[in-house]
């Protein structure tokens, strides 16, 4: 259906390591030693402190600890990219990271410090952590900025694994109804195969979360007209929304079978496909923010509309599929995310204001609604989506390694 | 729109200097109370300083115009009176630190970052002013607040000559951005929205700019006249106590005492058709001379029209829209507003035409002495033939943010 999912970061890293060598000759001419007070020189006007990044001297350069806002500039003095991380000793909070500095180059961070023990770690590709010398502040305000506890690929892997087989059920039980739907249309009943697509559509949008997981197939299911030469009418739209298309805009039913047919065979590929894949445990927290902003995107704008008007029902069956994600990850979210409970709070407040819009099991198109509906719901995800942006940066994975 | 007669641009100018030192100033007050200790760093582009942001009343009132704009109205989504103070405290936070320029906070690694980074990392004041207004469907029974309405803030009238558009008018709330570069007004729009979205939702919204004096004084509006001319002294503080700000004592509500009536309407203006239009029919229509902005019986743009000495209007008709918005009489003293408008350019018509015109803006003390009187002395002018107002609202400036413990609407939800 939709464009594939934000790239996970270690994607990135090849990138990053190519970027490596060709930094990594220029690095030896530059001069490490030009550690400048540049605090003066700083158009930010925040104080600055040059710190080293390579396994030999991770964390050096900190000799004047200070509490307050303020910027280290993290400059790799080795041959390999790494990813740095700035945590607080007693907790092992994350104040700040840059990931993929190249060799020879250097970042800012910005943080704001507060009294306590801190540590630099540098972490090259493909060696071992470094822990650099603890770092005391003993002056100044108690507190700093937010720190994070940080979420690793093993503390992912249950919820990933509980949310595949929940997936896995779904996709199991969307067989049956993608089944129905076809047999309907076979039948030449287009009544009995609009509620049975609407009810094969929702099942598919509760499972919303996986959708850059499930790839090409997920495209061929569930795929918009959008980048088709021929728009609806083009011969490779396949898919609920070309069935939709025409059930809703009084096509016979015999130039639906075939698409009716591939849809089924489709469904039943993706659920045998989902048995044997493996899902990303970094995508999971990256679902728990997604699925809104798809929700946001194609439903409430009446993009992926193509005739059913079911627009708010596949955002009702969606906050579903989202509340699912987050109930996976809840005990990691829980000493980590401080939104949480707005995050809860603003879940039921769009479930209970777009519950209050269905009339007879059905709602009405988002282009039907009264202004103050709309604004309603627009307001209701705009608020939710927010808040779950914060869940996919809490739980990108950090190395612990 | 165009018209009304006073001081002259000449005191204005020397305003706008005298502001500008005072901002500087204000401007460096502002960096240390707000998120950033920092002093940016500025471009050419940037140099402009910070416009305080508290103080007795709102900042863009008498704020010498910036170049940009953009008037955003919203409708209030907040479940009850807890979230409207919620709101109206985040929008006094983001205002402040906005209009003060500065560093954004490090959000840290468990959200996105905290700003777009549409201005850099630094981010200027730019002369940033951020207006809020409330509508009269915020004294609704939605918040408790029937009782403290404004007693003139109602759903904008309709006019005999206007063709409003539902989806363009009204609104609980109207947030008015200016700043010299249309990328601050916009990175402060985005940033407030981003940071109100579950509480309000856009209404409707134009972004509008006033033109660089071409070749000096009161800028041109698209029909190509000055526009402006005619303001009164805003350096005049009691002239603004008398035509601006609602002062105690007057009938309205206690917590009102320092805002001030803010009507916006939307006006297209048929430029095609106007074009089409001889000079002269043009400058009888508004009553001066299209080049220097002169009054049809002057010579320089600041003179001022000698009507007693024209009572049957041969030289400068009694229908112009100058002539109407401000006869000049004594009785027609009290009536007089302060105009802000901005030119809008939003497209095309379904004709082909152009889309574009006339963010009309205003305020005053009394609705109805001051705007409505002068709208209703309009009616059937000849100009109307050539454009259709279509949106706007009512609303009613809030009084200013007095320090940092204040916010706004704080006295109104005290």
């Amino acid at each position: 259906m939709r464009p594939a999912s934000r790239t996970s970061r270690r994607v990135l890293l090849p990138v990053a390591i190519t970027a490596a060598l060709a930094a990594a000759a220029a690095a030896a001419l530059l001069p490490y030693s030009s550690a400048a007070p540049s605090a003066a020189a700083a158009a930010d006007g925040l104080p600055h402190t040059v710190v080293e990044v390579s396994p030999g001297a991770c964390g050096h350069g900190w000799d004047r600890p200070h509490a307050g806002r303020q910027v280290f500039d993290l400059r790799n003095t080795s041959s390999d990219a790494a990813e740095v991380y700035l945590t607080d000793a007693s907790s092992g909070a994350l104040l700040g990271e840059v990931e993929g500095l190249a060799p020879g180059v250097q970042r800012p961070l910005q943080v704001v410090l507060g009294r306590g023990s801190y540590v630099f770690r540098c972490l090259p590709e493909d060696a071992d952590a470094v822990t650099g010398p603890t770092v005391r502040i003993t002056a100044g305000p108690a507190t700093g900025g937010p720190a994070v506890l940080p979420v690793t690929e093993h503390d992912l892997i249950p919820p990933t694994l509980e949310y595949q087989k929940w997936v896995g059920q779904g996709l199991g039980r969307l067989v049956g109804k993608a089944d129905a739907l076809r047999d309907a249309v076979d039948r030449g009943d287009l009544a009995a195969a609009r509620t049975a697509w609407l009810d094969a559509h929702l099942a598919y949008s509760r499972l919303g979360a996986a959708y850059g997981a499930f790839g090409d197939l997920g495209d061929a299911v569930d795929g918009l007209a959008d980048g088709r030469p021929g728009g609806v009418k083009d011969q490779d739209f396949t898919g609920f929304h070309r069935i939709e298309y025409g059930l809703w805009h009084h096509e016979a039913a015999d130039r639906l079978r075939a698409p009716a047919r591939r849809l089924a065979d489709d469904v039943r590929k993706l659920r045998d496909r989902w048995a044997d894949a493996r899902m990303e445990p970094a995508d999971l927290g990256v679902r728990a923010h997604e699925i809104t902003e798809d929700t946001v995107t194609f439903e409430l704008t009446g993009h992926s509309d193509y005739g059913s008007g079911s627009s708010l029902a596949t955002a009702r069956a969606q906050l579903d599929g989202t509340a699912e994600v987050l109930d996976r990850l809840r005990p990691l979210l829980e000493p980590r995310d401080p939104e949480l409970p707005g995050i809860d709070r603003w879940l039921a407040r769009t479930r209970d204001d777009l519950d209050a819009l269905r009339h007879d099991g059905t709602w009405p198109a988002p282009g039907d609604l009264q202004v103050e509906q709309r604004e309603r719901v627009d307001a209701d995800f705009g608020g939710l989506v927010e808040r779950l942006a914060g869940v996919a940066a809490v739980c990108d994975v950090r190395r612990t390694s | 729109m165009n018209g009304s007669e006073g001081v002259g641009r000449r005191s204005f100018l020397r305003r706008a200097v005298a502001a500008g030192v005072g901002g500087a100033a204000a401007g460096a007050v502002g960096l240390r109370v707000a998120e950033s200790a920092a002093e940016p760093e500025r471009t050419a582009a940037d140099q402009s300083p910070a416009v305080p942001f508290h103080g007795t009343h709102q900042a863009g009132i008498l704020t010498p115009p910036q170049r940009h704009a953009a008037f955003t109205a919203f409708d209030v989504t907040a479940r009850d009176r807890g979230e409207l103070a919620e709101l109206l405290g985040v929008l006094t936070e983001r205002l402040r630190f906005l209009t003060a320029g500065g560093s954004p906070l490090p959000a840290g690694v468990g959200e996105p970052p905290s700003d777009s980074g549409m201005l850099g990392p630094v981010v200027p004041a730019d002369r940033l002013t951020g207006t809020v207004a409330v509508g009269a469907s915020l004294f609704d029974d939605r918040y408790g607040l029937a009782a403290l309405r404004p007693r003139r803030l109602r759903t904008m009238d309709v006019f005999p000559d206007d063709a409003p558009e539902d989806a363009w008018c009204h609104g609980d709330l109207l947030l008015q951005l200016c700043a010299e570069n249309p990328d601050t007004v916009l990175h402060a729009l985005r940033d407030i929205a981003r940071h109100t979205r579950g509480l309000m939702q856009v209404r409707w919204r134009i972004d509008g700019f006033v033109s660089p004096p071409r070749p000096g004084g009161s800028p041109r509006n698209l029909l190509g006249f000055k526009d402006g001319t005619g303001n009164p002294d805003t350096a005049d503080s009691g002239l603004m106590d008398r035509l601006l700000w609602v002062g105690r004592g007057a009938g309205e509500p206690d917590w009102a005492t320092g805002g001030s009536y803010q009507v916006v309407r939307l006006i297209r203006m048929l430029v095609e058709f106007w074009d089409r239009v001889s000079v002269n029919e043009q400058e009888r229509m508004i009553g001066r001379a299209r080049d220097t902005g002169a009054p049809l019986d002057g010579s320089a743009e600041f003179d001022p029209p000698r009507y007693t000495q024209d009572p049957k209007g041969d030289v400068i008709p009694l229908d112009s829209h100058m002539r109407l918005a401000n006869p000049r009489t004594p009785a027609d003293a009290a009536s007089r507003l302060l105009r802000r408008g901005y030119n809008y350019d939003r497209g095309l018509l379904p004709n082909g035409d152009l889309d574009v015109g006339l963010v009309f803006c205003c305020f005053q003390q009394d609705l109805d002495r001051q705007f409505a009187t002068v709208q209703k002395r309009l009616a059937g002018e000849p100009m109307t033939d050539y454009i259709k107002p279509y949106g706007g609202g009512y609303f009613f400036a809030l009084p200013g943010v007095r320090g940092p413990a204040d916010r706004l609407g704080g006295a109104l939800l005290a």
